[in-house]
């Protein structure tokens, strides 16, 4: 093994010991760009998203203790901005947790992997399903994150975009593995029958009248 | 054995290698002899990467630039400490 590949493995693991905190503004510029991305999905406005990522590096900025494990320190800092989105909904009236009675319910039982067979939206295709998705542009899936229930879109945020373990999406949204397991399933119903529902409503597939 | 209706709530955590082991090897035993479960299988593995790469709005430059001051302007008072 080489010095450098020694010095690598070192920094990768800090439970050697041998590592030194990293300065805050180097840890916070390697995840500003995933943070801001978060902050704009809490938010659902772009201008919104910079005041809290703004209050988060400052409040992170204060607390922050030289965290050494980089996996740690990112899901630190997505706490961070996760509790300071709670208390601006809050201050709001309103609550970033609330699970509607009925939210999720009636996605329950819907399959987009079903209605799109079903359905068949291109009759001469081989590959009908990634025919449906292939339909997506990134702002589109955006606009489907959208209407989604914040406390179903979280889950499915974390986990998919930012890379999160479910247990490390639990930690972030400070909620029981189970409560989170349990979203993530309703966060990806309530996405599927969003992307079918879009592509419905944009006309870029016909649906017969009960779906 | 597991139904398709379980087998299909934990798809997504298992595609994230999220799920315990004995739910993992539920699923998988189930998978084995259910052919629309894997096609449900494979497509909300396409459904999770569409998710995840769908880029978001980028950071104004404007934005950026302020950003980048408050950090290095918290630097500068860390060091000084």
């Amino acid at each position: 093994m080489t010095t450098a590949m020694i010095d690598a493995a070192a920094s990768a693991d800090g439970a050697t010991g041998i590592t030194t905190p990293r300065p805050f503004a180097d840890v916070a510029r390697e995840n500003l760009d995933r943070l801001y991305g978060y902050c704009v999905h809490l938010c659902g406005d772009q201008t919104d998203a910079e005041d809290l990522l703004q209050e988060t590096l400052i409040k992170a900025m204060r607390a922050y203790d030289g965290l050494r494990d980089p996996e740690a320190t990112k899901t630190w800092l997505f706490k961070v901005a996760t509790n300071c989105a709670r208390d601006r909904w809050r201050a709001r009236g309103r609550e970033l947790d609330t699970v509607p009675l009925d939210a999720g319910d009636a996605d329950d039982d819907f399959s987009l992997f079903a209605t799109i067979a079903i359905e068949d939206p291109f009759p001469y295709s081989d590959e009908l399903h990634l025919d449906f998705l292939r339909l997506f542009e990134d702002e589109d899936v955006q606009a489907v994150f959208a209407t989604m229930t914040p406390a179903f879109r979280a889950p499915v945020l974390l986990t998919t975009i930012h890379g999160f373990s479910c247990k490390g999406a639990a930690a972030i949204l400070e909620i029981p593995l189970g409560t989170l397991l349990s979203r993530l399933h309703r966060g990806r119903k309530q996405l599927e029958r969003g992307l079918w529902e879009y592509a419905v409503s944009r006309r870029l597939v016909t649906a017969s009248e009960e779906t | 054995m597991i139904d398709c209706v379980e087998a299909v709530r934990r798809m997504w955590s298992y595609l994230g290698a999220s799920l315990e082991p004995d739910p993992t090897v539920e699923l998988e035993e189930h998978l084995e002899v259910c052919k629309r479960c894997c096609g449900e299988l494979e497509f909300s593995r396409h459904v999770r990467d569409l998710a995840a790469t769908s880029s978001e709005p980028p950071i104004r430059d404007e934005f950026r630039d302020r950003v980048t001051k408050l950090l290095a302007a918290g630097h500068d008072r860390g060091a000084a400490r």
